[in-house]
């Protein structure tokens, strides 16, 4: 059960991460603009774009999961930062806010399921009686 | 306080509290200057969180939640402390159980590589180390006498004979994967040795590559048990009938856990494992710290007969050092029914093992030397030395040690880690957990994959040749002809060495 909505969950956040590559690496307009108004472009569009990979990777693995919910968490918070203070929410930019929450909302809830696997904290969250050798 | 220290608690007060305020600084530049700023907001604000559930999300580390995030550099550094101390920090000298110096000899020899130093002896040579006396007239390499070791010669029981006086010790298939387990068993196919199957049962692998073996009937008798733990003598007599099967090895005590029985950590019980040995998954295998038919001298005797008649090979008994009186009570009572096992193997209390409980490894048994003079001293004092052969184990790894071993009283060498090492064990002991990174003691198909047969048998066999090479020449320089010759005068032993009671005992007796 737990497998399941885990692999929702990263399937989820990684189609809506990986389809937004194709727009930020073939430099569609929209997303120029987008960056363009975060005074972003070029290099930050790519930046984002190479780290949103990364996460999509790292997500998809199974040993890495966690390090993808990690680095996924924190491109949607900048992202949702970027709505609050740039951006905004009229018209296009609040589907793209939604879409940006969604995966923010999976990424947590990957954090929380995969709890025992986040870096620095997975041993906090070990059951005790068997410590790591 | 005049002292110059960092009031730890002071700055973690201090991190606490800058990194928030890092992530409001962040924003706001990020808002006004460029958006790039926002990753330093978005990475304070991990941090922060992290350091909330550190000091207030969390009960069981008391340094994080105290310290919160400083603290965790405690636990960062401690847990590469291992590494960082084995690879720049330790000393060629210093390192337990084996030290650089001893390990790489044995690389070397694995390697073939020949042994000569430059410059001097880096040990400290005045120290309490046992030396070798080298005699004035050492005899040449064409009087060596051919080393035949011959175990069994009585009524109903199928001789064997030792060639080569060096053998591996018993490590059970569950203790080792099963690469580690035929590599050592083709390596010793290739060198002409014997190899001991440990406790593991039916020995499957071990059996694979046509060695000569030891089979050990271990305390929990796997492989040749009754369900209530008993000796099922059909299987042992059916498996002393294979060919391979030289000799049986009822185990007594372990040096690494004497007073315990064996022990495999759930981490490494396979389905193979749970159904070669007859028990369950899941659980710790903890065998009983003796045989039930042995409660005491007589009782053991009788079960050394019992397992004479049963197999018709050459048994043996192997044991740990507790009390040499108990031994002497033990000898007595074999002199009174006139039964002798056909050999004894003495373990010391240094002994390896893939568990044990620490208080176990560190605190019970003799340590090998004195124990095998004891030992080699009261067999002569019942006058029943020549009844029994003699076989030493306990971090024999290097042929120095094997040959002072061999001139308390030894008549063949038993070695389990040095043939590990020879194979590519790199002491990361990690024996226990299933995640030994050569694929030694692993049971992982992935760390296995490392550990090829095929090329590393032959490392297996060099170790055998070069150490007896090494072996022969320092019989050489002692001036004798055959181990046998070998006694207590050939050694130097300072009055602090941990021979020198043992010693003293002798000369007054």
């Amino acid at each position: 059960m737990k497998d399941v909505i885990s692999w929702i969950l990263r399937v989820v956040a990684a189609v809506i991460l990986g389809q937004t590559l194709f727009f930020k690496f073939s430099g569609s307009e929209e997303s120029v603009a987008l960056f363009t108004q975060l005074e972003m472009e070029p290099y930050g569009r790519i930046l984002i774009g190479v780290l949103e990979l990364i996460a999509v990777i790292l997500l998809l693995i199974p040993t890495s999961k966690a390090y993808g919910a990690v680095l996924s968490t924190g491109l949607m918070t900048g992202a949702l930062i970027g709505h609050v203070t740039k951006l905004g929410f009229a018209g296009e930019m609040l589907s793209l806010s939604i879409l940006a929450g969604i995966v923010f909302a999976s990424s947590i809830a990957l954090l929380i399921l995969h709890r025992n696997e986040v870096p620095i904290l997975k041993d906090l969250f070990k059951a005790e009686g068997q410590p790591e050798l | 306080m005049s002292k110059l220290a960092v009031d730890f608690h002071k700055l973690s007060t201090f991190t606490s509290m800058s990194l928030p305020l890092g992530a409001i600084f962040g924003f706001y530049l990020g808002y006004m200057v460029s958006f790039y700023f926002h990753f330093l907001t978005v990475a304070f604000l991990f941090l922060f969180v992290v350091d909330l559930i550190y000091r207030f999300g969390q009960r069981r580390h008391i340094i994080l939640r105290n310290f919160g995030i400083i603290g965790q550099g405690r636990y960062l550094l401690e847990s590469v402390g291992p590494e960082l101390r084995q690879y720049l920090f330790a000393n060629d000298y210093e390192e337990l159980p084996f030290n650089r110096s001893e390990r790489s000899e044995v690389y070397r020899k694995a390697q073939n590589i020949d042994s000569a130093s430059s410059f001097g002896t880096l040990l400290q040579y005045d120290a309490r180390e046992i030396k070798l006396r080298h005699s004035m007239y050492p005899v040449s390499r064409e009087e060596l006498k051919p080393y035949a070791l011959r175990l069994g010669a009585r009524d109903g029981c199928h001789e064997f004979v030792l060639t080569r006086p060096l053998m591996i010790s018993a490590m059970s298939y569950g203790a080792l994967g099963e690469h580690a387990v035929r590599t050592l068993a083709r390596g010793a196919k290739m060198a002409g040795i014997v190899m001991n199957t440990g406790e593991g049962g039916y020995p499957k692998y071990h059996l694979m590559e046509g060695c000569d073996l030891i089979f050990q009937l271990g305390t929990a008798k796997f492989g040749v048990r009754h369900d209530d733990g008993s000796l099922k003598d059909t299987a042992l007599a059916e498996l002393a009938a294979e060919d391979a099967i030289k000799m049986i090895e009822i185990k007594l005590s372990q040096g690494a856990k004497p007073g315990k029985g064996g022990l495999l950590p759930k981490e490494k019980i396979t389905p193979e494992i749970s159904e070669l040995r007859g028990v369950p998954m899941g659980r710790d295998v903890v065998s009983p710290p003796h045989h039930k038919e042995c409660v005491d001298a007589a009782s053991t005797v009788a079960f050394i007969r019992h397992v004479q008649e049963v197999s018709g090979v050459p048994v043996g008994i192997k044991m740990c050092m507790g009390s040499l009186d108990e031994f002497r009570e033990l000898l007595v009572s074999m002199k009174a029914q006139q039964i002798f096992p056909d050999y004894i193997s003495i373990d010391g209390g240094e002994g390896g093992t893939g568990a044990s409980p620490k208080s176990f490894m560190d605190g019970f048994g003799m340590p090998l030397l004195p124990a095998l003079a004891g030992a080699d001293r009261i067999l002569k004092s019942e006058g029943i030395r020549d009844r029994m052969k003699l076989f030493a184990a306990g971090k024999l790894i290097n042929p120095h040690r094997q040959m002072v071993a061999m001139a308390v009283g030894a008549d063949a060498i038993y070695s389990a880690r040095g043939f590990m090492l020879a194979m590519g064990c790199i002491q990361s002991l990690q024996c226990g957990n299933n995640t030994c990174p050569v694929g030694i003691t692993t049971h992982d198909k992935v760390l296995q994959r490392g550990l090829v047969v095929e090329a590393r048998c032959q490392r297996v066999k060099n170790y055998v040749e070069l150490t007896i090479h090494d072996l022969e020449q320092e019989l050489i320089a002692v001036g004798c002809r055959s181990y046998g010759e070998l006694s207590r005068r050939h050694l130097f032993v300072p009055h602090d060495s941990i021979l020198a009671e043992e010693f003293k005992v002798e000369k007054s007796a």
